[in-house]
């Protein structure tokens, strides 16, 4: 089996978000990348899945210089091949420029399973995931919290609300929106990273980009400020106070 | 079908339409009334009694039946709705941003040459083009884009729209039909439901809610949560990524792919807020956040908030609460 997983750099939203003079975009300047939090579950379950079963796994990274380094980060987990794909961002992500532009790459690697998750943050265009499989006929099914193979099917749980899981069985090749992995991903020591880090020469995808837009974001702002909590203070003791204080008032207590 | 309206691709489970039907009608409607266009609801289905009867504030409801169409299936859905989206050239098609939803959107983006909008919380009409409001970032922004082609798939988020309008006290034009071609045989097949795994508590009938998220470091927190729950008469519940970490069980998780739960009191500790979980919790009659980031989105939907380590926090009202 061969399966490659697509990894994307978005903003961490943990952060404190600057918008850019022209209100379209954040200021790239003050966004620190990481990996999106779905597509590193999508690896973790590619690597179950090579565990289980055999097979290569190739970790496909999006982005500016922090994509270079989640491959080191995916190849100390245990992937197997690194494919940089450096784009420099302009803003929110374009899905459809994205899907166009890595259809003949992806298309050329001949792949049972093409995993990567299921959303990003920054992403309002649709899936990447379900635009590629469009671009390359194949299935696409998302929202999966497990995966697993069955001879010449692939057997998919997709979570609907609730709880409630969905078990359907997906034709290969096929391209599949991870949520969540079987087990949450696994931890690799930094010193493994580091070392990965100065040896690893991934192979670099670049050509043109293609003149295809998904959406025009007009304007962003924050928020309104007049929607928000009224604040009890900053103090520890008088914050508890307060609690328990709207508590008995409301009878919960 | 009316040609060129909005169309509303029902949500169903088991035999009953999914809430986020009701608010893409209510939301549909009005964006119908506003461009003066037509509304339609397309409900795919094998058994058309189950919805025959509903007065749903559309114009028209097609019902299309079909053994295949038994259960979701990306596939045989869009085998349906291409072909009558393209036929009723469709200027607006509304689907949930949902596990479902956000499988339609983008196949259908591609076969209708319609540009997407994700994650909305609304849509209005201005200068007779149809524009969108949505999350981006977790909710920490909101982004404002218009739909520049000439058809467009919008993504609704659940909570925006009140359900009641999705319904009226008139009949839409119900029409059922066949599936317009025979559903070959699907790459993909849908095989059983999988029940959530044996429910310890059940959230939605719990007074009170502590909840825990990312900020909650580690199993000495959590137990501190515990304690605090069961002075409360509450239990713990968590976000997505706490359920991830297998800190708790999946039967904790409170949101989109969660319980959504409206308890007397929820209290959100280190949870930023992300639109996933709130669409799960915003409804509770009280909400207090407590958060080390002052611009959290959780602030946005809390009736009270402070800005505070909850580490330092918890044991203060643990000690308030045994005090008496």
């Amino acid at each position: 089996m061969k399966y490659l997983v697509l990894q994307r750099q978005v903003p961490d939203v943990v952060e404190e978000l600057v918008i850019a003079d022209d209100r379209k975009a954040l200021d790239e300047d003050e966004v620190m990348y990481i990996t999106n939090e779905l597509d590193d579950h999508a690896l973790e379950q590619a690597l179950l899945l090579k565990e289980r079963h055999g097979g290569q796994v190739t970790v496909m990274s999006v982005g500016g210089t922090d994509a270079r380094d989640a491959l080191a980060t995916a190849m100390a987990k245990g992937a197997d091949r690194a494919v940089l794909v450096a784009v420099e961002r302009e803003g929110h992500a374009d899905n459809h420029q994205l899907a166009a532009y890595l259809t003949g790459f992806v298309r050329e690697q001949d792949c049972d399973l093409i995993l990567t998750g299921v959303q990003t943050v920054d992403e309002l265009d649709g899936s990447l995931g379900g635009l590629l499989a469009h671009h390359l006929g194949m299935p696409y099914v998302g929202g999966l919290a497990a995966v697993e193979l069955e001879a010449e099917t692939t057997t998919v749980r997709k979570e609907y609300p609730g709880g409630l899981l969905a078990e359907m069985a997906v034709t290969s090749p096929a391209v599949l929106g991870i949520q969540s992995a079987e087990q949450p991903p696994r931890y690799v020591p930094i010193s493994k990273v580091m070392q990965m880090k100065r040896t690893l020469e991934p192979q670099e995808f670049k050509e043109s980009l293609p003149d295809v837009r998904g959406l025009a974001i007009s304007g962003i702002t924050m928020p309104e400020p007049a929607e928000r909590a009224e604040m009890l203070g900053d103090d520890e003791e008088e914050v508890a106070d307060r609690i328990v204080g709207l508590l008995r008032e409301r009878g919960v207590v | 079908m009316n040609c060129n309206g909005i169309v509303v691709i029902a949500e169903h489970l088991r035999g009953e339409l999914v809430d986020i039907t009701l608010e893409m009608l209510a939301c549909g409607r009005r964006l119908a009334d506003a461009a003066g266009c037509g509304l339609d609801c397309l409900i795919l289905t094998d058994r058309s009694e189950t919805f025959k009867g509903l007065p749903m504030a559309a114009d028209g409801v097609t019902i299309v039946t079909d053994s295949g169409l038994a259960e979701f299936n990306p596939d045989t859905y869009m085998a349906v709705l291409h072909p009558l989206l393209t036929e009723a050239a469709a200027r607006l098609v509304l689907v949930g941003n949902t596990s479902t939803g956000m499988d339609l959107a983008s196949p259908l983006s591609m076969t209708l040459e319609a540009q997407i909008v994700g994650s909305c919380t609304a849509l209005d009409l201005e200068m007779e083009a149809f524009v969108a409001t949505s999350q981006l970032y977790g909710g920490k922004i909101i982004a404002t884009s218009e739909f520049t082609t000439k058809r467009g798939v919008a993504l609704l988020m659940a909570g925006n729209y009140p359900r009641e309008e999705g319904m009226r006290d008139q009949m839409p034009d119900v029409q059922v039909r066949e599936a317009p071609a025979p559903l070959e045989t699907p790459r993909v097949v849908f095989r059983k439901f999988i029940e959530p795994e044996g429910e310890d508590v059940d959230l939605t009938k719990c007074p009170t809610l502590v909840a825990a998220g990312r900020g909650v470091e580690d199993e000495d927190t959590l137990e501190e949560l515990n304690e605090l729950a069961e002075l409360l008469g509450g239990a713990v519940c968590a976000t997505r990524p706490i359920v991830d970490q297998e800190m708790l069980p999946r039967s904790r998780q409170v949101g989109r792919s969660g319980v959504m739960v409206k308890p007397r009191f929820f209290l959100a500790l280190g949870i930023s807020g992300a639109p996933e979980h709130v669409e799960g919790m915003k409804d509770s009659d009280l909400i207090v956040a407590i958060n080390t980031d002052e611009t959290a989105p959780v602030f946005d939907v809390a009736h009270y908030g402070a800005v505070m380590d909850l580490e330092d926090l918890v044991p203060e009202l643990i000690d308030k609460l045994q005090e008496g």
